[in-house]
């Protein structure tokens, strides 16, 4: 897992969450592509940060796929507040792919 | 350790309202141009200077090709360029002006009337290029940096306004001959200008960002796409020079040579995409897309046999229509039939879904359109092309009409699943999620 965290257990529940959002173009979901950077848990305020990047900027389903994200976030932890940032710095790259993504990729 | 963008840089994407009525507009043009072409197939065994062959050449190439491509780049331009599109009323006034203009300039050809509706035409096309420009150069200034791939469409676009002027003054000079030849002399230079500064530029200026992006390949050369930009350029402008001011055969042959050049480095460009992918899965779309890149050494072949002295007069005005049918009907055709199912089902799932998306099931984008149908068009599509540049070449009529009836049957196809695009709603158990 190359995700940033302060809670790993709870990271890993976000992240079997995330995988349900899949870029609709590649037909990939978002945590096999690397697109996820890092999840932080504030749990004094019940907030989630997920910062997360795209395959380009400006990348035309970005919208669709960050909202998604967001929706997942909301949906695995009920009554938590959700902030999903975009960051291109670094800028994605194929090297994010996992293992998984790498099989999916080679069929 | 990561910079974040708070104003969430993804969520500026240009409207679809901008974009889908050029895609719709561009797909009945087709249409409309094929079916002129099975009506006047015969002026294809004439010389090309024929009020039909003119006014099906503008529908192909305005109607169809430039509709297509103003539409993908307003879309297209912030990925581009990482910023947002300066003006959404830009992008409408420059669609009205052009919808408006040329059906307006199709019909002057076609009864060869060069007064009001050919004038009227030219100036409401002319005007949309305006448009067009202004927004695209408004959203590049003040960019963070140079992105080759913006410098080659804001360059296609800057010739794409000299063609539509210098086809202005050509359609002027029927009725007020002001220039120093006579209108015929130009077309060359009209035609190239448009073929080789407008389409070619921006295809290869577009292809070399998307191509690799589709492929999720690893490869990147900013370095190659520099030298086919000034190849591309050095021979145009060496041709509009040497064709104005010291018509040579030399210097024609410099611009062919360096335009050569410029498309075997982007074979090779294209080759290195490929060969670098991520994905080894091609689809079909992104093979006639690639396909595209080989056809566009066709028309250079005939281009080479038409200034190559291997022929007689008589066969090389034959030629010339191969040529332009190659260019307008083969590579430009092709790569609108792959690029097109790469883009339009992404713009139209993104307004049908964007709210939905991670709620349950949805279809992918590539479930929007039939993907059998789009072989079946390719295909048939295909066997139209070589039979009509069959029939050109042996100016029979007969081959030629039956050519463009498979012709057409290829452009329905093709209509039908852009509109069943265009059209398609959620099914009720997604409305339900």
């Amino acid at each position: 897992m190359n995700v940033i965290t302060n809670n790993n257990i709870r990271c890993i529940i976000a992240l079997a969450g995330l995988e349900q959002v899949v870029d609709p173009e590649i037909g990939l979901n978002v945590v096999d592509l690397g697109l996820i950077y890092q999840v932080d848990f504030d749990e004094e305020n019940k907030k989630i940060f997920v910062t997360m990047t795209l395959t380009t900027q400006f990348c035309p389903m970005g919208e669709s796929i960050t909202a998604a994200v967001k929706r997942v976030m909301e949906h695995t932890f009920p009554g938590e507040e959700v902030w999903v940032e975009l960051s291109f710095d670094p800028p994605w790259s194929h090297e994010r792919i996992s293992e998984e993504g790498k099989k999916f990729f080679n069929q | 350790m990561f910079g974040s963008d708070f104003n969430n840089a993804a969520g500026r994407n240009t409207t679809h309202k901008i974009v889908l009525p050029f895609y719709a507009y561009a797909a009945v043009s087709l249409l409309v141009s094929i079916l002129l072409l099975f009506f006047s197939a015969e002026a294809f065994t004439q010389h090309y200077f024929h009020p039909h062959t003119l006014a099906i050449t503008h529908m192909m190439a305005l109607g169809w090709g430039t509709m297509i491509i103003l539409g993908a780049s307003h879309q297209l331009v912030p990925v581009l360029i990482e910023k947002s599109l300066y003006s959404a009323r830009l992008g409408y006034a420059s669609f009205l002006l052009a919808a408006v203009g040329i059906p307006l300039l199709v019909y002057g050809f076609y009864v060869f009337d060069m007064g009001g509706p050919a004038k009227w035409g030219g100036r409401f096309v002319l005007l949309s290029v305006i448009c067009y420009i202004i927004n695209i150069a408004a959203s590049m200034s003040g960019g963070r940096k140079v992105n080759v791939h913006a410098v080659f469409i804001l360059t296609a676009s800057l010739w794409l306004f000299l063609t539509a002027f210098l086809g202005l003054a050509l359609v002027y000079n029927f009725t007020f001959p002001f220039l120093p030849k006579e209108t015929l002399q130009y077309l060359p230079l009209h035609a190239h200008v448009g073929i080789i500064g407008w389409f070619l530029l921006l295809i290869i200026g577009v292809g070399s960002r998307l191509i690799p992006m589709f492929l999720i390949s690893k490869y990147a050369n900013s370095k190659l796409l520099w030298v086919i930009y000034f190849l591309i350029n050095a021979g145009l402008l060496s041709f509009l020079l040497s064709f104005l001011y010291f018509p040579s055969r030399e210097y024609y042959n410099f611009s062919i040579a360096a335009v050569v050049l410029a498309l075997l480095f982007f074979g090779y460009y294209c080759y290195c995409a490929v060969k670098e992918r991520i994905r080894r899965q091609v689809d079909e779309q992104m093979k006639t897309s690639l396909l595209s890149v080989v056809m566009m050494l066709l028309p250079l072949l005939f281009l080479v046999v038409i200034t190559g002295w291997l022929v007689v007069d008589q066969l090389s005005a034959r030629m010339v229509l191969i040529y332009g049918f190659a260019i307008f009907y083969g590579w430009i055709t092709a790569i609108i039939f792959g690029m097109t199912f790469k883009t339009l089902p992404f713009i139209v799932w993104n307004k049908v879904y964007h709210d939905k998306a991670g709620l349950g099931k949805t279809p992918n984008p590539k479930d929007l359109f039939n993907n059998k149908l789009y072989i079946l068009m390719v295909l048939i599509y295909l066997g139209g092309f070589i039979l009509f540049i069959t029939g050109a070449y042996l100016a029979d009529t007969y081959v030629l009409n039956f050519a463009a009836a498979i012709l057409l049957l290829a452009a329905v196809l093709y209509n039908w699943n852009v509109m069943k695009v265009l059209f398609h709603k959620p099914k009720s158990y997604e409305r339900h999620h």
